[in-house]
């Protein structure tokens, strides 16, 4: 391997992340389905329907557009996988991928990439890095999401 | 604007020809301003973070039965660039970009180390995309592949309306260049990096060619 000699730099800056409340999806699935796989546990759930309410953005969830594709991993945390599809309500379709983490102390922490018409009404959702916090119901069949803009 | 939202002004065209002839003095005023932000401090965390923390800001939606959302920088990391290359076009539906990883430093309350020398690059398309390694300073590899976007607008992004492109490319505009890796790190002290979900603020630099990573830790 070649080396490399980090230049001089005076550049040891501080970066700010700032967090803004954007809007809530509240999501139905399925009962999970786990299998054994030798990469460990694979869990599917598909979305069956949701909602999404915030102040710019009413949607639903497109029925049956996705799900979760998760794996749980031998420290019993799932490795969030979930790709899905909504329909806002002026019709536009709009993608959501998350990736994150749901642990057994409670931690469903996720980042959401959003596709979204870029000559829409939805054009500020692109390019837009979501921060989520996620609670399951007992049962694992509802999932109410909270999107962050991390601005 | 420039108080509230310190990450702004500063902010350069992206693109990666005309970078860095323009974003020369960008580093310096964006270090100095008004860029330190709380959960940067030093201050320990009182909220049990550990002995080496930083302290976090946490943020709430108006349902009061969400959870809270915290941030809290956990290290930063300065990456050097090689090679920049283009198959194609970055417009073209197969535009394909390889930028190449020389090398770097990771300092900071929960990491130190390096950025393994020549161990990756970003294979961008309209995203970023970028994988390498990190090695600790105490000898562990660590794995990062890390996404997002790097874009320019007229003003800073408002939710609900429309993202207006830069009048003048080469004039200073609102850079959204945020990244959020998936780490893979062995087991022992650092493999909290594998169950913690992250946040970066990222600032390119010129002369030398490098982008300063904050990464943070979302609680």
């Amino acid at each position: 391997m070649r080396d490399f000699v980090v230049p001089k730099t005076d550049t040891k800056i501080q970066g700010e992340v700032r967090l803004e409340y954007a809007f809530q999806l509240t999501a139905h699935y399925d009962p999970p389905k786990v299998s054994q796989t030798p990469k460990g546990a694979f869990r599917y759930q598909d979305i069956v329907s949701g909602e999404v309410r915030g102040a710019h953005l009413n949607a639903t969830v497109y029925p049956d557009s996705g799900g979760q594709y998760d794996t749980v991993r031998s420290d019993k945390i799932r490795d969030v996988d979930a790709h899905f599809m909504l329909k806002a309500e002026n019709g536009e379709w709009i993608y959501m991928e998350h990736v994150g983490y749901r642990r057994p102390d409670g931690y469903y922490r996720a980042i959401a990439y959003v596709d979204a018409e870029t000559k829409g009404a939805y054009d500020w959702l692109n390019n837009t890095t979501f921060v989520v916090t996620a609670q399951e119901s007992a049962d694992q069949r509802e999932v109410v999401f909270h999107y962050y803009v991390a601005n | 604007m420039s108080t509230e939202f310190p990450g702004g002004p500063e902010a350069m065209p992206i693109s990666r020809r005309n970078f860095l002839g323009a974003a020369a003095s960008a580093g310096a005023g964006a270090a100095l301003g008004a860029g330190i932000t709380r959960a940067a401090s030093p201050e320990r965390d009182a909220g049990g973070g550990g002995s080496s923390s930083a302290q976090a800001t946490y943020y709430e939606g108006p349902d009061p039965k969400s959870p809270k959302v915290g941030l809290r920088w956990a290290f930063s990391a300065t990456v050097f660039f090689a090679d920049r290359v283009m198959i194609n076009s970055i417009t073209s539906p197969t535009g394909r970009g390889y930028t190449s990883v020389g090398g770097g430093e990771i300092w900071g309350p929960r990491l130190q180390g390096r950025v393994l020398p020549h161990s990756g690059a970003d294979y961008y398309k309209t995203t970023f995309s970028t994988y390498y390694m990190f090695e600790a300073s105490d000898g562990a590899l660590i794995f990062i592949h890390n996404r997002g976007t790097m874009r320019r607008f007229q003003s800073r992004p408002e939710p609900g309306q429309p993202l207006v492109p830069p009048s003048d490319p080469q004039a200073a505009g609102w850079t959204r260049f945020r990244a959020t890796p998936v780490f893979t790190a062995p087991s022992g002290p650092h493999e909290w990096m594998n169950r913690t979900v992250f946040v970066a603020d990222a600032k390119r630099q010129s002369n030398p060619d490098h982008t300063v990573f904050t990464y943070y830790e979302v609680l």
